[in-house]
């Protein structure tokens, strides 16, 4: 059953990184973001390994299931690969017919595929394995609070990223019916051409086009009824404070991340 | 005393492009005092909804005055904390969840009105223990069944201290278990914390809850009192296309063929009407005894089932499980056996959750048991080879098909399944006429689009669009679910018109009187097992076994049985209201009754 498909990848657990501040965690991601784009040479990207590896079994996440968050970029990741292992000239290493591999070829590949691997792993790792939909976009929503003075939507964006969370699985439950439904009338969507497909296609969206509507409009009313009008002078259930924890274990990874750079840089 | 909600002299019409503006609601005055709990009844586009939003400030009268709690909702000012003081839970439950868990709806409310957040989390965990969700506070809200996300709404209410609850058919969606627990609820808050409700609906058996009814038609007040009153006034509340309880009716229809009279309210309560029945019995048959007249009563024959005819449908030990091998893990149906005969109506009863909607997925094979056979005219339902053959003979109607309307006009969306079918354009116009025709859909009608129908209307084009593929078999999954009675006898009377044309029905409902009416045979479902199977007079005449699956017996047939001691002959296995008033008449009427009734 679609019912059962969950949103992102959250692993639930209480390991120390599910229990970090969602708004530290978008921030140490693209500090490691940064650090990841930052490092070189073999021995600090092997330490960088080494610390992300680290990560991960803080996480408490089975390996298995951070490892497949990989599966979808893996196709990009060998193609990157090849691509820069025989386009980038340099001197010969091997020679294989036409194909000719340098060393720098080589070398550019692999740092490449690295840095790609580290930065899918930690940023699923920081993002989608250790916190909840809901809970990114509320600290989306308090990163960006600032922008509000000079009138960006920050309260608004927030609201319709949830919304839309809360409603992926109503929607999918509701495909699966609208499926159903039509292939008692002899809807196919399995067999025929691309054309005979999309205008099966076309017996499905459109009623849920059309229910989705209808939907927004019952829930704008419902909304009105609690007395939502805006983020003005709203409170939370959910309040984000920073804990000593949050702030220890930034300083020691941005601690670790500067030690790294420094072995590369002295 | 000033009363909570003080409505007096309201109009409003909805502005309509293109067209004269709707009046929803004409001078209407009404007052409903704090702390009690009114209805308003009526049909469908009768105006009630509006009425509710007008009360809760969603809408402001376009003449007159509504006051709630001494404010006057058209004053800006006043608009939240009218909103605050009355929740309103809405009628479907999907569309008025805003959070991602359960608590986070809860919390809605609250956060919105800027309640401190040590006050928003007392409130949170208040409310959902008081409507019993507490365990579920971490849920996220899809998990929920539609009775338990109903009562999630009005947690997220009780979260802002209300003083008042608008339901706006806010159980029409529920089957019966579910409503009946959630109105439990809500008679808890009238009594416990002096909460005013106000209930809007269709449904009679919430009417008798109220202390006070409102019946509403074309935007007016027609009547009004306290149930009983209201519902005394038997044509006047059918003629609304509305519902009175069974012992009134069948005492008023027992009235009029005996040429008796009712003194006012003597129908109204159940054992009321029991005395008024024997009343007018002696009463006829003293007369008779003098004049030898005796009142003529007509004859109604009921449709005799087929018996032996032969066997469209066999399902032997058929056994389903919803994802397997994993945490969710469910066995929907277990060892599942019955059949069906060509010609008959089969209903299929039983709880949510209890399996019908995955046994009829089976019956047209969007679904395949990993156990048993399924075999529909004569084909093989569990291989993939006859599947197409199998879903044009088999019609599967899913509960609110008008969801599943698409094309651009009525007509091409009745069309849809003969088309797949293959047909040519001679053959399919005639079937989706004739479609059109049973559901009562007018020519005109069939060149709109299906999005401009009104809501009954887009229920009737979504059933002529799976007649119109003339099934052998029509399955039919709760046809009438969120219909007025009106609309629901409609519905129901296609059913009963397509067996009479010789097609076999099955219906699936949960509503025991709608079963109990059509069927010839009826199988019950109880987790999923076959709990009862026979045919239907013998099955609901069981009702300790009903019982164990959850169900009671039919309204009507549970009054007559509760007659059957001062009317030895009575047969009560009869489950429509005229037929039991006449039974009553026959089994009455002679002198030896009014003998034993005068010693």
């Amino acid at each position: 059953m679609l019912k059962q498909i969950s949103l992102g990848r959250y692993y639930p657990g209480t390991s120390l990184l599910h229990r970090l501040d969602p708004r530290a965690k978008i921030l140490l991601s693209f500090f490691y973001m940064v650090i990841i784009f930052l490092v070189q040479e073999p021995l600090p990207m092997l330490l960088l390994g080494l610390t992300t590896l680290v990560l991960m079994l803080l996480s408490q996440v089975p390996m298995r299931h951070i490892l497949g968050s990989l599966k979808p970029i893996l196709f990009i990741l060998i193609f990157a690969f090849v691509i820069n292992l025989l386009t980038i000239k340099g001197d010969e290493l091997l020679t294989v017919g036409p194909v000719t591999i340098s060393e720098q070829g080589l070398e550019t590949a692999v740092r490449m595929a690295i840095r790609l691997m580290l930065l899918i792993i930690s940023t699923t790792l920081f993002l989608t394995l250790t916190t909840t939909p809901i809970l990114v976009a509320d600290a989306i929503e308090h990163l960006l609070n600032p922008l509000r003075r000079i009138g960006f939507p920050a309260h608004e964006m927030a609201m319709m990223m949830s919304i839309a969370l809360r409603f992926v699985p109503t929607l999918l439950e509701e495909t699966e019916k609208i499926m159903k439904a039509q292939s008692s009338r002899g809807a196919d969507y399995d067999t025929g051409g691309l054309i005979a497909k999309a205008r099966g296609l076309v017996s499905v969206l459109i009623p849920l086009f059309v229910s989705a509507f209808k939907r927004a409009e019952e829930l704008a009313i419902a909304m009105e009824a609690r007395c939502y009008r805006g983020g003005e002078g709203r409170t939370r259930l959910k309040v984000m404070r920073y804990t000593p924890m949050d702030i220890v274990f930034s300083c020691l990874l941005a601690a670790g991340c500067s030690a790294i750079l420094l072995v590369q840089y002295l | 005393m000033q009363a909570f909600i003080d409505i007096s002299k309201v109009h409003f019409s909805y502005r309509q492009s293109n067209q004269d503006p709707l009046l929803a609601v004409q001078d209407v005055s009404l007052q409903i005092a704090s702390g009690s709990h009114v209805a308003i009844l009526g049909r469908n586009g009768s105006g009630k909804s509006t009425l509710a939003r007008l009360i809760n400030a969603l809408e402001q009268p376009s003449k007159g005055v509504v006051v709630v709690s001494g404010r006057n909702t058209a004053q800006e000012e006043n608009v939240w904390e009218i909103r605050r003081l009355c929740g309103m839970v809405f009628q479907n439950p999907d569309n008025q969840i805003v959070g991602t868990t359960v608590e986070e709806d809860v919390a809605f409310g609250p956060e919105n009105l800027g309640f401190p957040q040590p006050d928003i989390r007392r409130a949170v965990d208040e409310s959902l223990a008081y409507v019993g969700l507490a365990e579920d506070a971490q849920k996220p809200p899809h998990l929920l069944s539609g009775g338990q996300k109903q009562k999630l709404a009005i947690a997220g209410i009780l979260a802002m201290k209300p003083a008042c609850l608008i339901l706006d058919e806010a159980t029409s969606m529920l089957d019966p278990v579910s409503r009946h627990d959630f109105m439990q609820l809500v008679q808890t808050l009238v009594h416990d914390q002096n909460m005013t409700v106000v209930n809007i609906t269709h449904h009679m058996e919430e009417v008798l809850l109220a202390d006070f009814v409102y019946v509403m038609f074309g935007g007016r007040v027609v009547t009004s009192g306290t149930p009983a009153e209201v519902f005394d006034q038997v044509s006047l509340v059918r003629r609304e296309g509305l519902d009175v309880p069974d012992h009134t009716e069948i005492t008023h229809t027992v009235a009029r063929l005996l040429d008796g009279s009712l003194q006012p309210l003597e129908a109204a309560s159940w054992d009321r009407a029991r005395l008024a029945i024997i009343r007018l019995l002696d009463e006829a048959n003293r007369r008779a005894a003098q004049t030898g007249w005796y009142p003529e009563l007509p004859r109604k024959e009921r449709p005799v089932p087929p018996d032996e005819a032969e066997t469209v449908i066999a399902v032997n030990n058929l056994s389903y499980v919803y994802a397997p091998g994993t945490a969710m893990e469910t066995r929907a149906l277990d060892r599942i056996s019955f059949d069906v005969r060509k010609g008959e109506l089969l209903g299929i009863i039983g709880h949510s959750g209890s399996g019908k909607s995955t046994l009829i997925q089976h019956l047209n094979g969007l679904l395949r048991g990993h156990k048993g056979q399924v075999t529909v005219l004569g084909m093989d339902g569990s291989t993939n080879a006859d599947i197409k053959k199998i879903r044009q003979r088999v019609g599967l109607l899913f509960q609110y098909p008008e969801h599943q309307l698409f094309e651009e006009t009525v007509f091409q969306d009745i069309a849809f399944g003969p088309k797949r079918m293959g047909l040519d354009m001679a053959k399919i116009e005639p079937r989706v006429l004739k479609a059109a025709r049973i559901v009562g859909l007018q020519d005109e009608e069939l060149e709109r689009s299906p999005f401009e129908l009104s809501g009954g209307q887009k229920r009737r084009a979504a059933i002529a669009g799976v007649l119109a593929m003339e099934p052998e078999i029509l399955i039919l999954d709760e046809p009438a679910a969120g219909l007025d009675p009106a609309g629901r006898d409609e519905i129901l009377d296609y059913a009963a018109q397509l067996r009479r044309m010789g097609v076999t029905v099955i219906l699936v409902s949960h509503s025991m009187e709608d079963i109990a009416r059509l069927a010839d045979r009826v199988l019950v479902l109880r987790q999923g097992r076959v709990h009862a199977f026979g045919k239907t007079a013998d099955v609901f005449s069981q009702e300790e076994e009903l019982a164990l699956a959850g169900l009671s017996l039919p309204r009507t047939t549970a009054f007559l049985k509760s007659l059957s001691d001062a009317l030895p002959a009575l047969d009560w296995h009869c489950f429509k209201p005229e037929e039991a008033a006449l039974r009553i008449a026959a089994a009455g009427l002679n002198p030896a009754f009014c003998a034993e009734r005068t010693v």
